[in-house]
């Protein structure tokens, strides 16, 4: 009877001591900081740039880069731009990620959008006592859109841009599910180029996206 | 002609040990005296920690509260420091500085600072921060200019997540505008510390 209950205590611990093991190695594995950040991105068919751009290297706790300028003819101008990322993963005394863009002024689309002064910051932390991320610190210096004022627009505020398309101001797209792992992805100014689909008898029966402008982007998520 | 091959070689790799020796950075940990006398950050430990993050100060004033975004009166940073042994000599560290008020732009630029070196990290003991506190510093190198080995220091401090009460100070032995440039808030919980109004600061007490 001791012999069997000897035997049967090795087969639990044989059983049960190494998925422990295996589940604390997952459970530190699994820490991780991301952060990535870029003063302006154009993305259309005959133009992809993004820059400065700055994303953390794994294993490193921070990267930068800069511009004194940026031009792409016809659809941004911007001056001024600084990329900072930083972060790290620590299973211990948790990880945390904080990456900022920052311009001075802009103009896209020979001016339909101006603003003077963008910065977006994307900040995420997961801890014993707190798991989220913010956008606190993000903000846009004299907005104008279409020859108005915009002043501190919501998360996610849309526009349109006649014969453009439209913009997204503030957008903050999260990501996780803010027990074990948060994350945001901040664009300050996100336009959305588009063209119209036109039907059989010239219609217009809806719109394609055909380009991307992003100007002041900040990314961060965590992982415990 | 035994005794000198002999001699030569027990010689060669001192020689070689020494010159390394020579080239290795000697990293001090004193802190530069920059600044005027504090009421927080005032007795230190050294003990093995790191501090990371970054984010944005409205100085001034330098409280919660953000100025308004056409002023371009903000700060933003990243920075990482950590002393691996407790000795209060940094093993690790970085900062990238850059300040947008329109009075501090250098050559059409904002001034924006990066750290060369870090050399000091000692543990605050006396700062009101709770998750921890550090003052850190090294050289750097003006970006705008190009003037390197520019002595610098820093208030860090860690109040709790998500950092909205956390801080930052910055003092430079560098004159802009005939004025040694500095970052720092003497009204705030944490003196000489600015709060954050974005971002984070992270404490790691076991690095």
């Amino acid at each position: 009877m001791r012999i069997d209950t000897f035997r049967g205590t090795v087969r639990f611990l044989a059983l049960v001591l190494p998925m422990t093991l295996v589940a604390t190695a997952q459970g530190q594995m699994r820490a991780a900081s991301r952060a990535e950040a870029y003063g302006v991105s154009v993305s259309t068919p005959t133009v992809n740039q993004k820059s400065p751009y700055a994303v953390l290297p794994t294993g490193e706790a921070m990267s930068t880069d800069q511009g004194q300028g940026v031009s792409v003819a016809g659809l941004v101008t911007a001056q001024d731009l600084f990329a900072i990322v930083t972060g790290d993963a620590d299973p211990v005394d948790g990880s945390n990620a904080v990456s900022s863009a920052t311009l001075g002024a802009v103009q896209l689309l020979n001016g339909l959008i101006t603003a003077d002064g963008v910065v977006a910051i994307a900040s995420s932390t997961v801890g014993d006592n707190a798991v989220g991320s913010n956008a606190e610190g993000s903000s846009l210096g004299s907005l104008v859109v279409g020859g108005v004022e915009v002043s501190d627009p919501a998360p996610n505020t849309r526009m349109d841009l006649p014969g453009v398309g439209y913009v997204i101001l503030n957008e903050q797209r999260p990501t996780g599910d803010g027990v074990t792992a948060s994350g945001l992805t901040v664009n300050m100014i996100h336009v959305v180029l588009q063209q119209p689909i036109l039907g059989l008898l010239g219609q217009v029966v809806g719109y394609k996206t055909v380009g991307n402008i992003i100007v002041g982007s900040a990314t961060s998520s965590v992982t415990r | 002609m035994v005794r000198m091959k002999s001699l030569a070689l027990l010689a060669a790799p001192i020689g070689v040990a020494l010159v390394v020796w020579s080239c290795d950075p000697q990293r001090s940990a004193v802190a530069p005296i920059i600044g005027t006398p504090l009421a927080h950050f005032n007795e230190f430990q050294c003990t093995p920690f790191k501090m990371t993050g970054g984010g944005r100060i409205d100085y001034p004033p330098g409280t919660a509260e953000k100025n308004p975004p056409a002023s371009h009166r903000y700060e933003t940073f990243g920075a990482h420091v950590m002393d691996q042994d407790g000795d209060c000599v940094a093993d690790q560290g970085a900062l990238e500085w850059v300040d947008h008020r329109p009075e501090m732009r250098v050559n059409g630029q904002p001034l924006n600072l990066h750290a060369t070196e870090v050399t000091f990290a000692e543990v605050a003991t006396d700062a009101d921060c709770r998750d921890g506190a550090v003052h850190w510093g090294g050289k750097l190198r003006v970006q705008n200019t190009g003037q390197e080995g520019v002595d610098f220091v820093v208030w860090d401090c860690d109040d709790g997540e998500p950092g909205v009460s956390d801080g930052f100070a910055i003092a430079v032995d560098l004159v802009v505008n005939g004025e040694f440039y500095a970052v720092t808030c003497p009204e705030s919980h944490a003196e000489p510390t600015c709060t954050l109004t974005g971002g984070n600061r992270q404490f790691h007490p076991t690095h």
